[in-house]
This record gives structure tokens, C-alpha cells and sequence, in this order.
């Protein structure tokens, strides 16, 4: 049932068709100085793989500079990665161009961080939500209307109210319904969510996941959702994914994950969280200095300048994916065994308790 | 270490409920200033266009050519001659108005041939890039190089000296300037995410550019064009000044400012009356620029 | 002024603070009353959504406002009150007494000023000192701060320093003239996890080693819970929980008030299992230049009954140490997650 396969290869199957398979994905860029010299090359993915099954949730959490967003770009062809492959409903996007790869990206959508930025400014609510619908030539004019309706009703945004209004005059919290309306305008298979609800203030931002929540629900959705907040990943997904610095360090199951991390890197995000649980320590920063730059990552491990557990091996020979346990994988050379955590509360720091 | 936090209700003075804290003059000022400065230049403009193209229509005036020499040098008020003639004897109200549809019509025209142009130019040169881009802006460039004046006098040299004429002069100035600031605008846009959003919905690359791109610089365009009214007709006054544009005795505010030239010492009036209302046409225009860009958000 | 005799007391009492906006001909009503005290040493979070007023009542107290806004009630610092002083009297407070860390480190630092620069000139505002000895200073503060290599990030630009490096000048240049009282706005907000648990620890070490005060403002509950003594709420430019923070997330505790209560079950937990439904809050924040009579969560509150929407709730201490304004609470004894 399992496989290792190639460099960052996570190609464990659960059960389920597999509707989204990324393999060796890796997107750089140029960094020039003025006058055009070139001065460097970001690094921002470096061969990444992972698979998403019809109907989950995978989850990608990285702080700044992780390439979880460039990532998410690659997937969409904006712009096309520079290694790697992407097959998507059995068609590799990477290796199609013009209106073939249209066609094939059709059932792929996606939600944007600013709900705002997003949206024309000069076009109205319901314009916006058409647009996919014209794009793709779906129905007669009367049809789409129609659709339109339906999906302002489906996201909670009252046709007869919101139809004609113009993205200013909406909250954030609708105009990034606006957005999730015009993602299921044609029925996709997937959605790609970057940091889809960061913007949002806190008691919207529960509303919009329950949204997404319904969605996924009534619509059959898969998602990949993008976040840097762990716990807010981890709420929303099936499985979470570990970036840092262009690389996956650990994938498995979001229980797993949270309760047996496996990975130092994981170890220390989990550590950081300010916990309002009744107990909880005082987050603490068990993770020592600043992130290297993506224009020159360290050699071997990239976590290790800044792990706790770094040895010499770690500098020398890339760690790649392991399974410690079923579904579960990581990128370590010493990963944390079960012993190491605090099983069943927030992992407290032995420092720290609470002030009172 | 938490000291005893006295409670709202125990600490002396705290205020009851509450009075408003802004005075409502205040407010209603702000609002006033606020509507004025977009009304007072857009009405002056539209008072000064009434009349210089309605009012000779309405009421009868003077020609503004072919007076009689025994009006010559009447002074400001004189009956028939509401602001004096000059020493030919043609009545200087008259020579403003029609002096007016000079500075309009031109102004008009160079904004709106050279928006056009060179909006289209730069536009297409910022959202495509690449190779298109690179082309294109070569072209602008060897526009902007000429030094514009020069230019423009050079070329209302080469051709007979017409109101025509002056428009296709100033355009060598109008379209590299629109073409580069639409260029620029079209950049700051591309990036934003909705366009992104656009593409990824499926919606092909003119399109994207014709319904998103367009409407979003329309702001900055409208006000740079305004601006841009201000400085075609002060140049295009300065080319009747030296002579290059509307021959006299055809009126044009420039030649009327070049001709009271020689006997400003004596007879102020025939400078000042034309360059007040040069005056007072671009600073209407450019207030309204400035009006127009506070409302619009464009920075 | 001598530090023995206030050294448990108050530093900051604010009482009956208000601020209004004149905008477009409305007024925004930012901040409406609202009392609190600081004590020597203490942390304070004051926790709200955008639009609650947790910024604007802090910029009040540095005279930080834009023109457009006109600030009443009192806020004594030490026994000197701040409000109505003029911008050159309020100039002597800043960064001498209180200081200000912000948000965007990107946007408060100038980019064209190298950093020691921009340290030095924040030392040299308040005191005489040549330009060897700032330079001195300047590069103990940075390794105060924790800076890596201190004495060569002193000649860097801004651009060259990371979000956590950034915000640590920031500090830095908020400590020059060792300020009684800190107040971090957003100060976290915009760095990663592990850097932002970096840059609290460094936070919280300065303030014992410095004998500071500070102020955390923040929408992040989870920040007030671990890091904070004492925890203020703000919605709708008013205080509506105020309690040691062990009081409303500690074992045994319990937030009162509907929306606190509203907040801590929108934020995401890492206890909680995947594809939970959140107990959902309706409506969006009030609208400041029109604020309904009565409790202003009243109209997003599920447990609103008729006395909510017509008198507003008093802010009051119905339990030793623990206030709020509500008409009706939480039950008591029921923890923050059931």
C-alpha cells in the first residue's frame, strides 16, 4: 500500500481517487539588481510532492518565506513551475498551454488572502461572479444570471441586495463570499485557498469557514488551504502539510500531527502557539535565530541552522521522506519519537507556567 | 503584583452619558469646503465656455474683427465696448470670446486626440510586456526626447499656421505624455491580484485588459488629463505669442497678449485683460484637477 | 522623581476616555469611555477586533491623533494628566515615560536611514550625547534586544534585516530613554509564530529587567492568555471584560461576557477536532458613527433579550477583581470551552 517514491516523494495512497498529484514541483526566481544584473536565485519551492484524494481536505501550514504560496501558484500553471509535474483529474498541467490548459484548469479554483484586492473595484458583485461563467462559455445569458443568483444564495449574500453593489461597498467578510462565489461559479473539483481568511476579523473569519465547511458538504468540494496559523489549519483540514523554506517536513494526518510530532520544525510551531486552554503553558520559542534567506538555503537539512537537534549528518545529506507511522511522513534525520511529547494537551514547556 | 483596579463607576468625574464631542459647525464647515472646491472651478469653467461659445450666439456683440478705427483705444467700459477696444478699433470682449474657442477647442482636441493615442500606445505596451513593451516605449522615448516647444514650433513653421496645425504640434507633445503615464498606471495595476483573479477564471488577455485594466486608470488618466488641459493651453497661448499659431487679426488669447505687448507701458489693458482670463481658465482647470483627484482617491 | 514611593502603585490611570473623528460629515465615535489602570511592572492586554478602539485609545494618551479627532476624559500618567497637553508638552513624554512599539516595522522604519541611525536619533532627542557615546548606546540596546551581531546590524539598512530583526530596532529605539511604560501595538501581528513567541519572550525579559509596564493591544486572545496579568476586551470603543488574565483562561476561570465568550469559540484550537462547526456570530461591528442604544453587541448577540437592546450594560465588578457589562452572562463555572 505504501511507496517511497523520488526526492520529496509523499506518495502514500489513502483510500479514494486521487484528484490532485504534485511531484517534484519546484519554482524558483530571479533575483536581479538594478540595471538587470542578476544577483541570485530564489529558491522558493525545491521539489516538493504531495497528493490530494477527491473529497479531503489537505492542509499547508509554513510561516514566511515556506513557499507555500508560490506553491500554490505553481499548481495553477501563474507561473508555470520550473521542474515538476502537476496532474490534475489525470491531466499534467505543466506540460499544456492556451486553451487546453483553460479547459483543464477549469475544475481548479481559487481564493485569494486580500478579499478585497481580489475583486474589480469598477465591476459589480454579480459581474464579478459571471465572469468565470462568460469565460467558459457556460449557458445563455438567461442561465448564467440564474447561476449567479444561485451562488450569492448558496454563500449567504442576498441576490436582490448584493447583485449590484460594487466591492466597496461590501465588508470583508462578504466581498471574500464575493470571491468564494465566483470560485464555485462552474462547479470545480478543487479550491486552492491561500491564507483565505487571515484578513478576516475573528468572528467573521468563523463564518467563512463554516461556509466552507457547507460548501464541502453540499458541493462535494476538495480543498487545499493554505495557512501560516497551524491550529486554524489543522480545525479545517483532514491532513496537514509542514513547509519550510520550499520543503515538506512532515505530512500525516491532523491528529497525528498535532499530537506525535515528528518533526522538530513542527515540534517548534506547535510550541509557539499562545494557547487559551485553561493550563497551557506560556508559549515559549524553542526555536532558536532568524530563517535564512530562500536565495541561499542551507545545505543538507534546510531546518538546520535553527534545530534544536542539528548534527553533522544534517549539513551533509538531505533527510528525505520517511513513514514512521501509517500516513504518516517526515523529512528528519532524528525525528521526535512518541516519547518525546507531551501527549495529551497542548505541548507545555517545562519553563514557563502561566503568570498569574 | 495586580493592584486594586479602582472601577469605573468609583472613579471621581468620570463623565455621564455623552455629549457629542465634535461641534456639528465643525462637521458641516468641513463638508462646505469640501463641495466648494469642486463646484467653484468647475463652475468658472463652465461659465467661461458659455461664453465664449454661447453668448455671441445669444446676445449680438461686436465682430472681433473689422472694426472701425474711430473705435480704436476705447477704454474699459465704454458703451458697446464692454471691455474696451483695442488700437485697431475691434472690441476686446469680443476677441476674448472668440480668442475663448481657440483656447478650448484646442486644448480640447490635443487632450482627447493625445489621450486616446497615447493611451492605446501605453497601455498596450505596460500589460503585455515583453518584447511589445519594449518597442513601444522605444517610440514614446524618441517622442519625449524632442525638446517639446522646439519641436512644436518647428513643425507650425513647416506648415501654414492654422488652428489645425497648432493641434498637430502639441500632440507630439500629448501622446508621449499620456502614452507614459498610462504605461505607468497599466503597470501598478497588472500586479493586483484581481487581474490575476481574471485570468484564472479564464478570461483572455485583451479582455482582461479592455474590461479590467481600462477602467481602473480612468482615474489617474482623467486627472493627469486635466492637468494636462492646463499646459497645452498655456503653451498653445505661447505659440500665438511668438507668432506660430492664430495669425492675427484672427483672435487668440496668445497673439492678443504678443500684439498690447508693445504698449503695455501705456495702455496696460490689452496684456492683463487676456492673461487674467488665460489666468483664471487654468487655474480653474487645475483646481478642478486637484478636486477631482481628492474625490477619486488617485494618489 | 523618585521610583521607591510609586513602586507598586499606579503608573497610568485612564478614566472616562473618549475620542471622536469628524469624517466626511459624521462623527465616528472610536473610543467611548473607557477606565482602566496600569500598575508598576504589570502586563495589560487590551484584546479587540478592528474597530474596537484598542489603537485609537492608546494613540489618545501620546497625543498620536490625526487633527480630526477630538479626545475628552482624563489619563494620568504618575499623576501628570496627558490629555489637553500640547504637542511640545506630550514631546517630553514620548519615549521618556511612554513609548510606542508598531505593527509594521516595515512601514515605521525609514528606509533610507540606516538602523543604528535611526536608534542614535531616537537617544539624541532626549539627551546630550555626542555621537560616540549614542553610537555606545545604541549598540548595548541592540544586544539588549537580542540582536544578532549587533555591531555590524548597526550600519544596516531595513531592508536588509528580516520581520523579527526589524521589529526588534523597533524595540530598540522604544527603549532609548528607558520608557516607564511600554504599549505594543499589534507588535506581533505581523511576524510568524515562532518569531512572535521570540519576540514576546524578549518583551517580557525586558520588562523585569527594566522594571517597565506594558501594554499588549492585540485581537489575539490566545496573546493575553499566555503572556498578559491582566486582560482588558474592548468592542465598540468600550471595555466590556476586564479580569487577570488567569481569572478568564486559568483553570477553574470563565469569560462573562457574551462577545469575549463569542471570541474565544471563533478562534481556531488546535484541541478542537477537523471540520467542527463554529458557533456562529452574525452581523458585523457596529457602526461607530451610529451606535444603537443599548449594549452594542446586542444585535449579533444570541443571548439579546429586550432589556439589552435598551439600556447599555454598566461596566461593573460583580465578582472580586472581575468586571464586565453585561445583562446576561455566561454561567458561572461553565470553562471558556463548553
Amino acid at each position: 500500500m505504501t511507496e517511497q517514491a523520488g526526492p520529496g516523494g509523499y506518495s502514500v495512497r489513502p483510500p479514494g481517487e486521487t484528484l490532485l498529484s504534485a511531484r517534484g514541483v519546484v519554482q524558483e526566481f530571479v533575483v536581479r539588481e538594478r540595471g538587470g544584473v542578476k544577483a541570485g536565485i530564489v529558491h522558493a519551492v525545491s521539489g516538493v510532492s504531495f497528493d490530494i484524494m477527491a473529497g479531503e481536505t489537505l492542509g499547508i501550514v509554513g510561516e514566511t518565506g515556506s513557499g507555500k504560496s508560490t506553491l500554490a501558484r505553481a499548481l495553477l500553471q501563474a507561473p508555470r513551475p520550473k521542474a515538476g509535474s502537476v496532474t490534475f483529474r489525470g491531466v499534467d498541467l505543466t506540460k499544456l498551454r492556451g486553451r487546453k490548459l483553460l479547459q483543464a484548469r477549469r475544475h481548479m479554483q481559487f481564493v485569494f488572502q486580500d478579499p478585497f484586492g481580489s475583486l474589480d473595484p469598477k465591476w459589480q458583485v454579480r459581474s464579478i461572479v459571471e465572469e468565470p461563467l462568460i469565460a467558459y462559455h457556460e449557458g445563455t445569458r438567461d442561465a448564467r444570471r440564474k447561476r449567479v443568483a444561485e451562488m450569492l444564495d448558496l454563500v449567504g449574500l442576498d441576490p436582490a441586495r448584493f447583485g449590484k453593489r460594487y466591492p466597496r461597498e461590501l465588508s470583508g467578510g462578504q466581498a471574500q463570499r464575493v470571491a468564494i462565489a465566483r470560485a464555485v461559479a462552474l462547479n470545480p473539483s478543487l479550491i486552492i485557498c491561500d491564507e483565505a481568511v487571515s484578513s478576516l476579523d475573528v468572528l467573521i473569519q468563523a463564518q467563512v469557514l463554516n461556509l466552507f465547511e457547507k460548501l464541502r458538504g453540499e458541493l462535494g468540494l476538495s480543498y487545499l488551504f493554505i495557512a501560516h496559523d497551524l491550529a486554524l489549519v489543522k480545525q479545517v483540514s483532514d491532513r496537514v502539510a509542514v513547509m519550510y523554506l520550499g520543503k515538506l517536513c512532515e505530512v500525516g494526518n491532523g491528529e497525528a500531527v498535532y499530537r506525535q510530532p515528528l518533526h522538530p520544525y513542527t515540534r517548534a510551531l506547535l510550541d509557539s502557539i499562545p494557547s487559551t486552554e485553561p493550563g497551557a503553558g506560556r508559549a515559549t520559542a524553542t526555536i532558536k535565530g532568524e530563517p535564512p534567506s530562500p536565495v541561499n538555503p542551507p545545505s543538507g537539512c534546510r531546518f538546520r541552522t535553527r534545530c534544536p537537534l542539528a548534527a553533522e549528518r544534517c549539513a551533509t545529506e538531505e533527510p528525505l521522506p520517511r513513514e514512521m507511522a501509517p500516513g504518516h511522513l517526515v523529512a528528519c534525520h532524528f525525528p521526535l519519537m512518541p516519547g518525546d511529547v507531551a501527549s495529551t494537551t497542548t505541548p507545555a514547556a517545562t519553563s514557563g507556567a502561566r503568570r498569574s | 503584583m495586580a493592584a486594586q483596579l479602582p472601577s469605573a463607576a468609583m472613579i471621581p468625574g468620570a463623565p455621564p452619558l455623552l455629549p457629542p464631542l465634535v461641534s456639528s459647525r465643525r462637521l458641516r464647515a468641513q463638508s462646505l469646503s469640501r463641495t466648494l472646491r469642486l463646484w467653484v472651478p468647475a463652475g468658472l469653467l463652465i461659465l467661461l465656455a458659455g461664453m465664449c461659445f454661447l453668448l455671441p450666439i445669444i446676445i449680438t456683440i461686436p465682430p472681433p474683427t473689422g472694426g472701425s478705427i474711430l473705435d480704436a483705444n476705447a477704454p474699459l467700459f465704454s458703451p458697446g465696448h464692454i471691455l474696451g477696444a483695442d488700437p485697431v478699433g475691434n472690441d476686446v470682449f469680443s476677441r476674448i470670446c472668440y480668442g475663448g474657442r481657440i483656447a478650448f477647442e484646442v486644448s480640447l482636441a490635443v487632450t482627447a486626440i493625445g489621450m486616446a493615442s497615447g493611451c492605446l500606445i501605453g497601455i498596450t505596451a505596460g500589460y503585455f510586456g515583453g518584447w511589445v513593451d519594449t518597442i513601444l516605449s522605444r517610440v514614446l522615448d524618441v517622442l519625449i526626447a524632442f525638446p517639446a516647444l522646439v519641436l512644436t514650433i518647428a513643425i507650425a513653421e513647416g506648415l501654414q499656421p492654422s488652428e489645425f496645425h497648432t493641434i498637430l504640434a502639441l500632440l507630439v507633445f500629448s501622446v508621449p505624455a499620456f502614452g507614459r503615464i498610462s504605461r505607468a498606471a497599466t503597470l501598478a495595476v497588472r500586479e493586483l491580484p484581481f487581474i490575476l483573479a481574471a485570468r484564472l477564471s479564464g478570461t483572455g488577455g485583451w479582455r482582461v485588459m479592455v474590461r479590467h485594466v481600462v477602467p481602473n486608470i480612468v482615474p489617474s488618466i482623467a486627472t493627469f488629463s486635466l492637468l494636462g488641459i492646463g499646459i497645452v493651453i498655456i503653451i498653445e497661448g505661447a505659440l500665438d505669442f511668438l507668432g506660430y499659431g492664430i495669425q492675427p487679426p484672427a483672435p487668440s488669447w496668445g497673439n492678443m497678449i504678443a500684439q498690447g505687448q508693445t504698449v503695455m507701458d501705456v495702455q496696460p489693458q490689452y496684456v492683463l485683460v487676456p492673461s487674467l482670463f488665460l489666468l483664471a481658465m487654468v487655474v480653474a482647470v487645475n483646481a478642478l484637477g486637484d478636486a477631482l483627484r481628492e474625490r477619486w482617491g488617485v494618489r | 522623581m523618585s521610583d521607591t514611593l510609586l513602586d507598586t502603585g499606579t503608573l497610568l490611570k485612564v478614566a472616562g476616555l473618549r475620542v471622536a473623528f469628524a469624517l466626511g460629515g459624521r462623527q465616528i465615535h472610536a473610543v467611548n469611555g473607557v477606565s482602566y489602570s496600569v500598575a508598576q511592572r504589570q502586563t495589560l492586554a487590551i484584546i479587540g477586533e478592528s474597530g474596537s478602539g484598542k489603537t485609537v485609545s492608546c494613540r489618545a494618551l501620546l497625543g498620536l491623533l490625526p487633527s480630526t479627532a477630538t479626545v475628552a476624559g482624563s489619563a494620568q500618567f504618575r499623576g501628570t494628566e496627558l490629555i489637553g497637553l500640547s504637542d511640545a508638552q506630550l514631546r517630553k513624554h514620548r519615549g521618556t515615560d511612554i513609548a510606542m512599539v508598531f505593527q509594521d516595522p516595515a512601514r515605521s522604519l525609514n528606509p533610507t536611514m540606516r538602523v543604528g541611525a535611526q536608534i542614535t536619533e531616537a537617544i539624541r532627542t532626549h539627551r546630550q550625547l555626542s555621537k560616540a557615546e549614542a553610537r555606545e548606546q545604541a549598540i548595548e540596546l541592540l544586544r539588549l534586544v537580542r540582536m544578532p551581531a549587533a555591531e555590524r546590524r548597526f550600519h544596516e539598512y531595513p531592508h536588509q534585516l528580516s520581520g523579527g530583526m526589524r521589529q526588534r530596532v523597533m524595540i530598540a529605539i522604544a527603549l532609548a530613554c528607558r520608557p516607564r511604560l511600554l504599549i505594543a501595538d499589534e507588535a506581533t501581528t505581523a511576524l510568524d509564530v515562532t518569531t512572535q513567541a521570540q519576540i514576546m519572550e524578549l518583551l517580557l525579559d525586558l520588562q523585569d529587567q527594566l522594571g517597565m509596564s506594558l501594554i499588549m493591544i492585540s485581537h489575539d486572545l490566545g496573546l493575553a492568555a499566555s503572556y498578559a496579568d491582566e486582560v482588558i476586551v474592548m468592542y465598540g470603543g468600550k471595555v466590556v471584560e476586564q479580569a487577570p488574565s488567569a481569572k478568564l483562561f486559568g483553570v477553574g476561570g470563565a469569560v462573562r461576557m457574551r462577545y469575549t465568550r463569542a471570541l474565544l469559540d471563533a478562534i481556531p484550537h488546535l484541541e478542537r477536532p477537523a471540520h467542527t462547526l463554529l458557533p456562529v456570530v452574525g452581523g458585523r461591528p457596529p457602526d461607530l458613527s451610529a451606535l444603537p442604544e443599548g449594549c452594542s453587541f446586542a444585535p449579533r448577540c444570541a443571548h439579546a433579550r429586550d432589556d439589552c437592546r435598551q439600556a447599555e450594560p454598566e461596566l461593573a465588578e460583580h465578582v472580586p477583581g472581575h468586571r464586565w457589562a453585561c445583562w446576561h452572562p455566561c454561567e458561572n463555572g461553565a470553562a471558556p470551552h463548553d
